[in-house]
């Protein structure tokens, strides 16, 4: 640790990280875009200029040195003594802010990026509100630079971190610079556009409105959007995400800061993988079967129904054809709150790991990368939390079996009553199932999209996607890492959380963080949660 | 005052003198077969002694140059700037088209100075003719025996290439000439890392202008004494200038530098007077990014200190550009502003979007739209640009800025003049049409 001064107060930083981060860490608005922490230093918006004492040439006199220096690349050493509140720094910026804009079109009323742009807020902070500009702009051309991707080279500051990212993070290098001077634009080659599987990131760096996102394109102004804390549940990764929201409508999702997990990153399967929460096959009213009669009682009437239906049914078959699945897709609280129940109701049950998607192969990045220059990794394991539900097998102990076997004795007639939990995007039921599970009497289905067991099914439950839910999901390096539930289910729907906790037996509503202490003291391994730090305020 | 004595130049106009042959029959490859019996150390000692500063622009010393790079180091590159960029300036074409084996001699004592295995010559890609001609000179060096391989019996092997750049002005700044070198975008890198610790492909690296190199053979055959005694101490040694515009004989010359800017234009051997009775105006004497003269100012010796005394950024390349009384300032505005806004690379903010906005407002003033407050406005731009204050990565924007700062300052009536007497309501008319 080093302690620097800034502006006469004492700051402690790490050794050696740019000075700017150290401020910014710090509380101070420096402004900046070139910089950030995941690429490499450009040093070339000269937004972030501040004085510094240096060593006099001559008489080695500690002074202020009368050249600005780039805080970015001025690495923080122990004793240094800089300043950015002082009227060069200041009007440096005031400077920067207006050659900015010269060639700006100013379209704030119809650029995505208003709310969240770092022009915006700068220029209003640190920028005059008159320019002194007269003559005609520049008008630097839109372009399609790939299938997700929008390039409005007018608006581009040229911090490119855009550039940086696709050479340094994702190791794929389509951007590049063409011309010179003010007639610079980013752009790609002809032929190879800007499409590989962590593209989207580029719009989350680019600090206006020059790079934006089709999917989220004209949809809504930012301002009118909420935002829930959440973990992508793409891949077993974990991604920290951030979840914006409108009107229970899922807008799109952001990468959210996650150091050793994510980084500052997340991919486009991730990004874009959000879709099917709004899919028509949505299951969203619960069905209760007794012989062909079926009907959607009140939610408040179902753990009654349910805990006597199993009831009668272990006394008249024995607990031991009782079995439940659990799905990788469930967060620990849920998984929980149903083995609680199986067990409660037959100690003798059998549990069942669900099956675990795998699709092709890991992905590394940048490209070609191995050990230590790996900086981001896309998981063949399609489900967020399989480590999870693995734990909570563990601390059951008991019969378990794998879903083969389950499938395979299922079909033989082992179990006359099943819990099956699904929750997968994509289907999933497979005929072996389907035929298995016709030997159950007593089968609840829960799951997100209908499914062929459903029709069979004694009850049918509406299973959530993880943005209406909350509770925690445990990666593939074993973090414990907790979500927020952004929207609410689709109308009818409860959260899976609300009714597993009351079939349970616990009255009131559900809330993750009670759960998992509750989880905790039955099973220690559940105590540590990893959370990720929050970046500081002025850090983009 | 004696004629000079051509050190540089010597062969010029000798027949066939970019031949090795010719080159060797007139007391070529003498210094560095001197310079190869000392140790290399030695030899830095000597050019540091002979105070030999960088010809490029800057006037950085040699020798000291040299001396940054890392004792520890393993392995050395040393590319020789052949961008020659800078407006009205053709000293190093001149020393390349007339005596290429010079430069290459040059080369093998700066490589042996520094313990270099490999130098680039990076020329910019418009001296085609150059590039043949330096080409064939390193094949007829590597045929005799003077590249590769133990030089001239000595231990000390050197491997020459000549690469041609892609036509950039930001490719004569010696970290753009690096990058440029390794395939990418001329940008100029920041710094620290210097070049000397880390420059060329992560090498330790020594860039040295083309005229620079070109004095070693001479230092090392006759001496750092010799060297210092021509010209003043800040400025030893023989320099080129070059003089164009509306002067008799336009052309590059050889000299101490003790010689003014009225001596280039004026003195029979040199300039030779104005053409056609035409009468100064104006001098950009450093090439242009090192600002202008007035008519009263042309006593300025053109030597390493002198340019400062007059508002001036440095001696730059000792280039000349004379304007004669016929040319309107305001043109002369436009055409150096219109220069630096379509060369400023675009990396740093100030500099991309000051050298085109105040190409922008030049053009207007020329187009006759001009306000007084575009003058002040121009000035203040120009203040808010450049590395010296500490707004850029490179020196561009401060090359871009001297000229039009000077000229507004030293033009300043001539220029309010033609403002005032544009047609009435012209500006105002303008920006009702743009805005």
């Amino acid at each position: 640790m080093a302690k620097i001064i800034i502006d006469g107060q004492e700051v402690e930083c790490r050794d050696n990280i740019p000075v700017l981060q150290a401020a910014v860490d710090a509380g101070w608005d420096v402004p900046h875009y070139c910089y950030h922490p995941g690429l490499s230093i450009a040093a070339s918006c000269r937004l972030c200029l501040m004085e510094m004492k240096m060593p006099h040439p001559q008489t080695k006199e500690m002074g202020w040195a009368p050249k600005l220096m780039p805080s970015c690349q001025t690495p923080a050493r122990e004793g240094m003594e800089v300043r950015f509140a002082t009227e060069k720094v200041q009007q440096n910026q005031k400077n920067c802010m207006e050659f900015f804009l010269l060639n700006h079109p100013l379209d704030c009323p119809v650029c995505d990026q208003a709310g969240e742009c770092h022009l915006q807020d700068y220029s209003y902070k640190f920028g005059d509100p008159e320019s002194r500009m007269v003559d005609q702009k520049l008008k630097n051309p839109k372009k399609d630079i790939g299938p997700n991707t929008l390039l409005y080279s007018d608006r581009c500051v040229m911090c490119t971190r855009c550039v940086r990212f696709t050479d340094e993070v994702s190791g794929t290098h389509e951007l590049g610079l063409v011309n010179r001077g003010s007639r610079l634009e980013i752009d790609v080659f002809p032929g190879l556009p800007l499409d590989n599987p962590m593209q989207g990131n580029v719009v989350d760096i680019c600090p206006v409105g020059c790079l934006l996102d089709k999917d989220f394109l004209f949809q809504r102004r930012v301002w009118e959007l909420s935002t829930a804390s959440s973990i992508c549940p793409g891949c077993a990764t974990g991604c920290a995400i951030r979840v914006d929201h409108a009107d229970d409508k899922v807008y799109r999702l952001k990468p959210r800061y996650n150091p050793g997990i994510n980084d500052w990153w997340m991919c486009d399967e991730g990004r874009y993988g959000f879709k099917y929460i709004e899919d028509s096959k949505r299951v969203t009213s619960p069905i209760v079967r007794r012989g062909l009669d079926a009907t959607s009682p009140e939610w408040a009437d179902i753990p009654e129904i349910v805990q006597f239906r199993f009831e009668q049914h272990v006394r008249e078959n024995g607990g031991e054809k009782l079995a439940a699945v659990l799905s990788p897709f469930m967060s620990c609280e849920e998984g929980w709150l149903l083995i609680e129940f199986m067990r409660e109701t037959a100690p003798e049950c059998t549990l069942v790991m669900g099956p675990v998607p795998m699709e092709g192969d890991d992905q590394s990045f940048p490209v070609g990368a191995t050990g230590d220059k790996v900086k981001f990794t896309i998981l063949n394991e399609k489900c967020p939390n399989r480590r999870g539900v693995e734990m909570l097998l563990e601390a059951a102990g008991g019969n378990q079996c794998s879903f083969d076997e389950f499938v395979e004795k299922a079909g033989g007639g082992s179990f006359t009553a099943a819990w099956i939990v699904g929750g997968y995007p994509k289907e999933w039921v497979s005929k072996e199932l389907n035929k298995a599970t016709g030997k159950i009497d007593l089968l609840v289905v829960q799951d997100l999209l209908q499914n062929s067991l459903m029709t069979s099914a004694a009850f049918v439950f509406p299973a959530c996607s993880w943005a209406e839910r909350e509770g925690s999901f445990v990666n593939a390096g074993g973090q414990i890492q907790p979500f927020d539930w952004a929207t609410n289910p689709p109308e009818g729907g409860r959260r899976d959380g609300q009714y597993l906790y009351e079939i349970a037996g616990y009255a009131g509503l559900y809330n993750g963080e009670r759960v998992r202490k509750l989880m905790a003291a039955k099973i220690p391994a559940f105590k540590e949660i990893h959370e990720p730090p929050v970046r500081p305020v002025h850090a983009h | 005052m004696a004629a000079f004595e051509p050190v540089l130049l010597r062969n010029r106009g000798v027949e066939q003198s970019t031949t090795l042959k010719v080159y060797e029959s007139r007391g070529g490859y003498q210094g560095v077969r001197k310079a190869l019996k000392q140790t290399p150390d030695e030899v830095v000692e000597e050019v540091k002694n002979a105070n030999l500063r960088g010809r490029g622009g800057a006037g950085f010393p040699a020798g000291v140059k040299w001396s940054f790079l890392p004792k520890d180091r393993t392995r050395t590159l040393l590319c020789v700037n052949a961008d020659e960029s800078e407006p009205p300036t053709f000293c190093n074409r001149i020393l390349m088209e007339t005596d290429p084996h010079q430069l290459i001699e040059g080369t093998i004592i700066a490589g042996f100075a520094t313990q270099s295995q490999t130098a680039y010559i990076y020329l910019r890609v418009e001296f085609h003719e150059q590039f043949h001609i330096v080409q064939k000179a390193v094949e007829e060096a590597y045929a005799a025996g003077y590249l590769g391989k133990k030089i001239f019996g000595s231990e000390y092997s050197l491997d020459i290439y000549v690469h041609r750049g892609a036509g950039a002005y930001v490719c004569g700044e010696e970290t753009g000439l690096i990058e440029s070198l390794e395939g990418k975008r001329g940008w100029p890198r920041i710094k620290p890392p210097f070049p000397a610790v880390e420059g060329l492909f992560g090498q330790p690296t020594v860039v040295n202008n083309v005229e620079t190199l070109s004095c070693l053979p001479h230092i090392l055959e006759r001496g750092a004494e010799w060297f210092t005694s021509i010209g003043p101490d800040h400025s030893a040694g023989p320099k080129l200038f070059c003089v164009s515009g509306p002067v008799k004989n336009p052309g590059c010359y050889e000299g101490p530098m003790t010689i003014s800017v009225r001596d280039l234009i004026e003195r029979n051997d040199l300039g030779g007077g104005m053409r056609d009775g035409k009468k100064v105006k104006c001098v950009l004497p450093g090439g242009v990014s090192m600002g202008a003269l007035s008519v009263d100012e042309l006593d300025m010796k053109l030597d390493f200190a002198d340019p400062r005394n007059y508002g001036l950024l440095g001696l730059g390349t000792a280039a000349a550009v004379v304007i004669d009384e016929s040319v309107d300032m305001r043109m002369v505005l436009q055409n150096l502003a219109r220069f630096y806004g379509t060369e400023s690379c675009g990396q740093c903010t100030q500099c991309r979007e000051g050298t085109s906005w105040m190409y922008k407002i030049a053009t207007r003033i020329a187009s006759g739209a001009g306000r007084i407050s575009d003058l002040d406005l121009l000035l203040e731009t120009a203040r808010n640009m450049g590395m010296m204050p500490g707004y850029s990565i490179c020196g561009l924007p401060d090359g871009a800025t001297y000229p039009i700062e000077t000229i507004i300052k030293k033009f300043r009536p001539e220029l309010e003049a033609s403002i005032n007497a544009q047609a009435p309501g012209k500006a105002e008319a303008l920006f009702t049409v743009l805005n």
